[in-house]
């Protein structure tokens, strides 16, 4: 264990090993992962831009110019402007905005929903399992789309619906993997010895089977983002979703698309905020599961 | 826990990987569906939309068009270069010194593709079909040219014996129109007049049934040059070629694929990797490209057609022709069709697109924001203040929507109204404008002869077409007056003061008169472009290239 101590630690008498948490020690072994590193920073910087969006954007993201129409990068417009004659810089601003709402929010419910739900489905075991993952498994059988069309139906197109709504499917793949993930926890001696402590079950579960989990509900959280971000953009594409003049990255990106070949400007940089955005989770995660993965490190 | 490789060993083999899809997806001599289709002689079509039916009583779009024309053929063809009447399922007709009476004798040979004869009653029997008012077919006002048909069809007459249609034989029909009808002979090629297999319809719920099972494959019976082989809907119609139809030998197609691309980017991209010989649009940035880089394969015809939106004028805020108005005043076509929408089309500041049958509306809608606020405020909004927040649908298309989202801005700046997006499947949109279940909706019209009368009929009140419920006693009173002179200058006349009413009371808003982009094979032969779109699939043919013909 010496080798992976901060600092610090040097200071400290010999003797007794200090019981660092796993917070700690994480923290610690994320800060040594360059890549992870600058993608935490990254993902934070994305996060302030977004929040400061409405003061730092130099157009409103409706303010279209006909007359001028798409023109490359320049001074006046950073990123160019799209066929509407609107800034490029300023819409991608707002996309961002859109996107990562949509992004976070959506996999912060899947994230809560499915780790919980799966947790105790795999804790509790038995017929309360069984019940659980065929409710999971009827709710899989329903097509998402039309699943998200009933839903704008009855309760009119907006922004919240669409976190609603995407969240709510997502969290079914999450509850597999933590359900499976507890599962093969649950005959662990660790598991066993807090039954014989006779620790409440919530306390079992909320302090010691989930936290064991971590590593891959992390992994899976990253890869949700940019899968949510891309489905905003297929239901925005089909009308369900951010309504123009709003718009978000993946339908910048798919306005680009279709004018590649004559203004790539317009594919470019949406893309790029979203690559960035992408790249920086992947490194997040990867970097985070390493430094969480608790069996990995105690032994 | 093994040790991972480095980050950065892994970014290389990331780009690496790339790379490597990049090469090999670009390169590779494979044979293409339009390749193969082309030696079997099918034609490979991008439709545009999945039809709302294949039954011609009951629909009235342009991807419907295409696909009953190659199922049926009417009494009369025409000849896709000039436009002119040719013999159809009628080998000949005749014409009274008047003009009112048409008598057309039926070819002997003409048979369904069951191998039944095709009788002067099978086309009876359509008739009085699309005329019954019980049916409610939205496209019956196309037959309104022939004597009572309009009474009958508003049920103002029961008995349609009395409808100036009458079989002399089983292969001699007679017609005899309302007032004389310069381009009657052309309406033909429409699917409103094609005949429809009278025992299939009545075996499968009669008459007046709407949406019965005669339409399907299994069902379904025609007397065109091609017979309905598969409907697959949202993936693919075919049609193969019939046998029993009476010039079948003059067929070179051996069938048609036609492929509801809604999506003119998927369809482009379709076309460009070798999956359709034609398709039905092209999106306009690629227009622009293409162009420029002088694409062979692009072609831009003429088309006789209006881009418009229109206005639901029976609900508020816009049962008010001030607020109509306003809206109409304050869309500046000329800087959306140049920037936006450019191929060549021209922007519109009336409905009729100029030079139809000879005729130009001189009324004009101009770009007058200043009017448009003033009436706004005189309607009791102004500045917009207290205006209903409005929809304007379309069907899904990224040219709709970019052309809606530009002129969402402009009223929204112009008049400080807020306009909301809304769009929706081809089938579902139609239902909402024939419902009325919407503020405003583009639209667009194609003429399907070339007449001021097929453009200025669609709003007389309660043509099925209408789908406004604008209803202007003025208006049917002039354009109904305008039919029925005789003399073309007079006629003309009429219709100029209808077009000024229509421009007034604004029930739709001109954006701009279309032209026809599109993407053909070069495999395509006997390819004969016109103003109408009409394509007479049954003289087309396709032929790989040289090399590949082994």
């Amino acid at each position: 264990m010496s080798e992976a101590r901060g600092p610090e630690s040097s200071v400290e008498p010999i003797a007794v090993e200090r019981g660092a948490s796993l917070w700690r020690d994480a923290l610690v072994r994320l800060r040594k992962n360059h890549l992870a590193a600058a993608g935490l920073v990254a993902l934070f910087a994305l996060l302030v831009v977004s929040l400061l969006t409405p003061w730092i954007a130099p157009y409103g993201y409706e303010d279209q110019d006909l007359a001028l129409g798409a023109v490359p990068p320049s001074g006046a417009h950073w990123f160019g402007t799209d066929l509407l004659g609107r800034d490029l810089f300023t819409r991608v601003l707002y996309g961002g905005r859109i996107s990562l709402l949509v992004g976070f929010a959506a996999t912060g419910v899947s994230l809560c929903v499915g780790v919980l739900y799966g947790a105790c489905a795999g804790y509790l075991g038995g017929r309360t399992d069984a019940l659980m993952m065929r409710f999971v498994d009827i709710l899989y059988s329903l097509p998402f789309v039309i699943f998200v069309i009933i839903l704008t139906v009855y309760f009119g197109r907006n922004i919240v619906l669409l976190f609603m709504a995407i969240g709510a499917v997502e969290w079914l793949t999450m509850a597999r993997i933590v359900r499976g993930q507890v599962m093969s926890l649950r005959q662990k001696e660790f598991i066993e010895a807090t039954t014989v402590m006779g620790l409440p079950r919530h306390r079992v579960l909320l302090w010691h089977l989930i936290p064991n989990t971590l590593g891959p509900i992390i992994v899976y959280a990253t890869l949700t983002v940019p899968r949510v971000m891309l489905m905003e953009a297929f239901l925005s594409y089909l009308g369900l979703g951010v309504q123009a003049p709003m718009s978000s990255w993946g339908l910048l990106i798919n306005e680009g698309v279709q004018t590649m070949e004559n203004r790539p400007w317009m594919l470019i940089f949406p893309s790029l905020a979203l690559s960035i955005t992408l790249f920086s989770l992947n490194f997040l995660g990867d970097g985070l599961r390493d430094a969480l993965d608790v069996r990995a490190s105690k032994d | 826990m093994s040790r991972p490789r480095s980050d950065w060993q892994r970014v290389a083999a990331l780009v690496v990987c790339v790379a490597a899809a990049v090469a090999f997806g670009g390169c590779g001599a494979r044979e293409t569906r339009a390749g193969k289709a082309s030696v079997e002689g099918v034609l490979l079509v991008g439709n545009g939309a999945e039809p709302q039916e294949l039954d011609p009583h009951l629909v009235s779009g342009v991807p419907e068009h295409r696909v009953l024309s190659a199922l049926f053929e009417g009494l009369v063809d025409l000849d896709p270069a000039t436009l002119e009447p040719i013999p159809g399922t009628a080998e000949r007709w005749t014409v009274s010194p008047d003009g009112l009476v048409y008598t057309f004798y039926l070819r002997d040979g003409a048979q369904w593709s069951n191998g039944d004869p095709v009788t002067a009653q099978d086309f009876l029997y359509a008739w009085e079909r699309i005329l019954t008012p019980t049916l409610a077919s939205e496209y019956a006002s196309m037959l309104h040219c022939v004597a009572n048909a309009r009474a009958f069809n508003t049920g103002e007459i029961k008995d349609f014996s009395q409808v100036g249609v009458k079989a002399l034989d089983d292969s001699t029909i007679e017609v005899r129109l309302e007032q004389p009808t310069p381009y009657f002979l052309s309406l033909h090629v429409h699917y409103t007049w094609y005949p429809v297999p009278r025992k299939v319809i009545e075996a499968l719920g009669g008459m007046t049934a709407r949406n019965t099972k005669w339409t399907q494959p299994e069902h379904m019976v025609s007397n065109g040059a091609f017979k309905l082989a598969q409907w697959e809907p949202d993936k693919v119609i075919r049609v193969e070629k019939n046998p029993h139809y009476w010039n079948a030998a003059a067929v070179r197609l051996q069938g048609i694929a036609f492929y509801p691309i809604e999506d003119a980017m998927t369809e482009d991209r379709t076309f460009r990797t070798g999956g359709l010989h034609l398709t039905e649009n092209v999106p306009l940035p690629k227009i622009e490209m293409y162009q420029k880089e002088q694409f062979p394969f692009l072609h831009i015809d003429p088309y006789l057609g209006t881009y418009y939106y229109r206005i639901n004028t029976t609900e508020p805020p816009f049962d008010d022709a001030r607020v109509r108005r306003a809206f109409a005043l304050s869309l500046d076509r000329d800087t959306l069709v140049a920037q936006v929408v450019n191929a060549g089309r021209q922007p519109a500041a009336h409905y009729v697109p100029p030079d139809t049958g000879g005729y130009t509306s001189n009324a004009r809608m101009p770009y007058d924001v200043e009017q448009a606020r003033r009436l706004l405020a005189e309607a009791g909004y102004p500045g917009g203040q207290g205006f209903p927040k409005v929809e304007l649908l379309y069907n899904t298309s990224d040219d709709h929507k970019r052309i809606a989202e530009a002129v969402q801005q402009m009223w929204n700046q112009a008049l400080g109204v807020e306009v909301q997006l809304l769009n929706q499947d081809w089938k579902v949109y139609l239902n909402s404008m024939n419902t009325l279940n919407y503020d405003i909706a583009r639209s667009g019209w194609i003429g399907d002869y070339s007449d001021p009368y097929n453009f200025l009929e669609c709003f007389l009140s309660g043509n099925g077409n209408n789908r406004t419920g604008y209803a202007s006693d003025q208006y049917d009173r002039l354009v109904r007056k305008g039919a029925s002179i005789m003399y073309k200058t007079g006629r003309l006349a009429t219709y100029q003061q209808a077009e000024d009413i229509l421009l007034a009371d604004a029930p739709i808003i001109p954006v701009y008169f279309y032209t026809r982009p599109y993407l053909l094979s070069p495999d395509v032969k006997n390819w004969q472009p016109n103003h109408l779109g009409y394509i007479s699939w049954k003289t087309l043919y396709v032929e790989p290239p040289p090399e590949q013909a082994r």
